[in-house]
């Protein structure tokens, strides 16, 4: 144990790992220390979910060595690292759904005697971690009965029960609502009042100035910043991160829209339950519209119903001026409704399959001659677009889906429904997990698909996507839109006012 | 509808895409695969040659393509099914029930017509299986599970669990119409080439691919995944009927115990074939393959007077290598 007065202290020194070859931390440092949180800074990698692992015992580093307390380690194994108070809260949950709460804190550990368990204790256990954090959650509740944030905050609660010292949050807001941020940020404070220190990973600026004491930025596996919160502006914290200085957000040139054009799509008091209500949205051929919301604001789930994934009980939904409700994709595509979810490995991408034809799969109708398809073919289609939309690949149209990068993956993802041509396409969260550099290109590619006759409508939660990509905004709110914003109308503040703080 | 829901609780995407060159090029992986077999199978080859002098010669190896027939027959759908991420364990044991409705209808009907109900009885199965994997929603494995004991158990009860001879019908599986290779062997390579060819050249086929390498994708993109999936259940049937048939044709008897274990081979040969358990890889030239060692081995450890009890114990082992292989090739490039 530590003493009361010596608050706890983390520090990893001069840390070098490679991976086949390829070394993606230089020699790098931290320090964390109790009662305060560090945030970790850096685009997908730049090396914090490797630098964190070694921390956490999943990785060995290939040099330096980790210090807690003063003791020095050459490296981590899981248990080593759990007996010395280090834990990481991944961002997959890895509870027990069909276990309680309770169950789910004492997991793995269970007080008791010669293998009888004392289910009176797991209770108290519980209830007393619940009560640290601050959170009202039912303990004898099934953790899969919980909403997301619940669960992150039962994880929590089983490192602290456990005795963590140090708790490593690896981008733990990316899947929750406003509210149930606030709410970790309160579990987070009260963790830091008790001494805990706490090692934040997060790619949004203003989680880092909300709730961080330190902020160290990564780059290329190198630490390039290491500062205080305060006085850092989010301007110095972005060069730090891209490693050039990116002007403020920019407008996209104004769409040629012609203004007595037919919507291309349109919603009428469309009404899905438990879900949106009375939603009233347009696009016409040649723009891009965005819908605009926090998480759990409804804005995917419209985006849902018009790709048939859900249905509407009231209202309608009209394309090309016919009534539109899919029962299912394969009719949204063949009425000419292009998707990208939000989920680009888990619903997007066939990563075991060629590149063609993860590029070619939907106009397997039209490339297919009598049901039979030629590789030839798919292999065309694929180097048109390899160069239309600047794929960086080796050109090789057999190339596995998993050896591009994210951003790569996304465009051929785009290109699917060029070459389906699409007229209205619809994206969730285009380029979450995506790098600020292949950001830009994919809202460029996405700007010139509208440029082309597309519709566009874009279902996001990042604000800044929405002043870089669309010509019209409406903002979403617990299920309603809340207003509409049209060219130059499009802020930063004015979407986060409208959406709610 | 019981689809995962896109956006709740979805989390974010994975950090670190793989470094570039970690895993290699489908074209690049695919030669060693092969070449491993082939392999296999030169070794095995000459260590039979070397410790029996029945092993090398033209009879005996058209002794081992025609054991392997009926495997091969029902192991080309299977394969597909596979890489769609389905299985079909019912295969054996309907098998044996198409061969004990042709023997039943035989003795009191013409061939002409038992023969087409014994293969819609097959095709029924396989609707049987579709339905109950694709419109309720079962697990495959658990599905045909059930039916393989079904099956076996409706067998038995039509042939009152005795052997039915069948007349006037050893044709199908003992004629020799070409080079003395008999007749199975020539249906087994067309039924081969049919599906190499549905895998690799018809959206049908390539559809199975992308089902098993992806599902939910798969439906985003289109895919009508259950009526494909449906219709590969089907072919099974369709395929498990035609090598019950040729069964019950070359014993002249349709035995309640008929293709007992068939399963075993025929999931060994397609997971060895590089079909992966995770889905969305495979082939049926590997297949082919994977029961060419399989004939192989059985057949030389007959020539050199193994017991037919090891043969259980070898096939058994061969399958947990075959997969023991399959996890290592997951996770070497899956990392």
């Amino acid at each position: 144990m530590v003493e009361a007065n010596q608050p706890f202290r983390l520090q990893a020194r001069a840390i070098r790992k490679s991976f086949g070859g390829v070394e993606v931390l230089h020699g790098v440092d931290l320090d964390a220390t109790g009662g305060s949180v560090l945030a970790l800074l850096g685009e997908n990698g730049a090396g914090k979910s490797t630098l964190v692992r070694i921390l956490a015992g999943d990785h060995a580093p290939d040099s330096g060595e980790i210090v807690v307390n003063g003791e020095a380690h050459g490296a981590l194994d899981p248990i080593a690292a759990r007996a010395l108070g280090v834990r990481m809260i991944f961002q997959e949950l890895s509870d027990a759904p069909a276990l309680t709460v309770a169950e789910n804190i004492s997991l793995g550990r269970w007080p008791g005697r010669r293998g009888l368990i004392r289910w009176r204790k797991v209770r108290e256990r519980a209830e007393r971690a619940l009560s640290e954090l601050g959170v009202d959650i039912d303990p004898d509740a099934p953790v899969e009965t919980l909403r997301i944030g619940e669960r992150q905050a039962v994880e929590i609660a089983r490192a602290i029960s456990d005795n963590a010292r140090c708790l490593i949050l690896d981008e733990p807001t990316a899947a929750l609502s406003a509210q149930e941020v606030e709410r970790l940020f309160d579990a987070v404070r009260r963790l830091r009042e008790r001494g805990t220190a706490l090692i934040y990973i997060t790619h949004r600026l203003d989680e880092v100035v909300q709730i961080a004491n330190r902020v160290q930025v990564l780059r290329d596996g190198s630490v390039v910043r290491e500062s205080e919160v305060e006085g850092a502006t989010r301007a110095d914290l972005v060069t730090a991160m891209v490693g050039r200085a990116v002007g403020e957000v920019k407008r996209p040139e104004a769409a040629q829209v012609d203004e007595a054009a037919e919507p291309i799509l349109a919603f009428r008091s469309a009404t899905s339950p438990g879900a949106f209500e009375d939603v009233e949205l347009t696009v016409r051929p040649g723009e891009v519209v965005a819908l605009y919301g926090k998480l759990g604001s409804g804005t995917a789930e419209v985006a849902e119903s018009v790709f048939g994934l859900r249905t509407l009980s009231r209202g309608e939904c009209r394309l090309k001026g016919q009534p539109h409700a899919p029962r299912a994709p394969h009719r949204a595509i063949a009425t000419g409704v292009g998707f990208v979810p939000a989920d680009r490995q888990r619903h997007g991408t066939f990563m075991v399959r060629s590149v063609a034809e993860n590029l070619a799969l939907p106009s397997w109708g039209r490339l297919s001659r009598h049901g039979l398809l030629r590789g030839a073919t798919e292999a065309r289609a694929y180097k048109r677009w390899h160069d239309e939309l600047s794929i960086r690949s080796r050109n090789d149209p057999e190339q596995l889906m998993a050896t591009l990068s994210g951003g790569n993956q996304q465009k051929v993802v785009l290109g699917r429904w060029l070459e389906r041509e699409s007229d209205v396409l619809v994206l969730v969260e285009p380029t979450r997990g995506v790098d600020v550099g292949a950001r830009m290109e994919i809202y460029r590619e996405i700007r010139k698909l509208a440029r082309n006759g597309m519709g566009v409508l874009v279902a996001t939660s990042d604000y800044e996507e929405v002043v870089q990509l669309a010509d019209r905004a409406a903002v979403m709110a617990r299920g309603r839109i809340m207003g509409d914003l049209d060219g130059e109308e499009i802020t930063t503040e004015r979407l986060s006012a409208l959406a709610g703080g | 509808m019981s689809d995962p829901v896109l956006t709740t609780g979805t989390v974010a995407a994975p950090s670190a895409p793989p470094p570039p060159g970690a895993v290699p090029t489908a074209r690049r992986r695919q030669v060693p695969e092969v070449a491993a077999l082939v392999v296999v199978l030169l070794v095995l080859g000459i260590f039979f040659s070397i410790t029996s002098p029945y092993f090398l010669n033209y009879d005996n190896f058209v002794n081992i393509v025609t054991a392997a027939a009926v495997t091969g027959i029902i192991a080309a759908p299977a394969t597909m099914l596979l890489i769609a991420g389905q299985f079909d364990l019912s295969v054996g044991s309907a098998a044996a029930f198409c061969g004990a409705v042709l023997a039943s209808l035989a003795l009191h009907n013409d061939m002409a017509f038992a023969v087409p109900v014994a293969i819609l009885a097959g095709v029924g199965i396989g609707i049987l299986n579709g339905f109950l994997v694709t419109v309720i929603g079962i697990n495959a494995l658990i599905t045909t599970l059930g039916t393989l004991a079904v099956f076996r158990g409706l067998t038995q009860v039509l042939t009152d669990g005795q052997t039915l001879g069948v007349e006037h019908f050893s044709g199908l599986g003992t004629a020799r119409p070409l080079f003395n290779i008999p007749l199975p062997v020539y249906i087994f390579a067309g039924v081969a080439l049919a599906f190499w060819f549905l895998s690799r050249y018809t959206v049908f086929g390539r559809s199975m691919y992308a089902i098993g390498a992806n599902p939910a994708a798969a439906r985003l993109n289109g895919i009508r995944s259950k009526r494909i999936i449906f219709i590969g259940f089907v072919l099974s049937g369709l395929c498990v009927a035609i090598g019950g048939l040729i069964l019950a044709s070359q014993l002249g008897a349709a035995s309640p115990q008929a293709a007992n274990g068939l399963e075993l081979s025929v999931v060994t040969a397609v997971i060895l074939g590089g079909a992966s358990l995770a889905g969305g890889r495979g082939a049926i030239s590997g297949t082919m393959l994977g029961l060419l060692i399989i004939g192989t081995l059985n057949n030389g450890l007959v020539l050199l007077n193994v017991s037919s009890f090891w043969q259980t114990v070898a096939q058994g082992s061969l399958l947990i290598f075959a997969v023991a292989f399959d996890q290592l090739r997951i996770r070497l490039t899956s990392n």
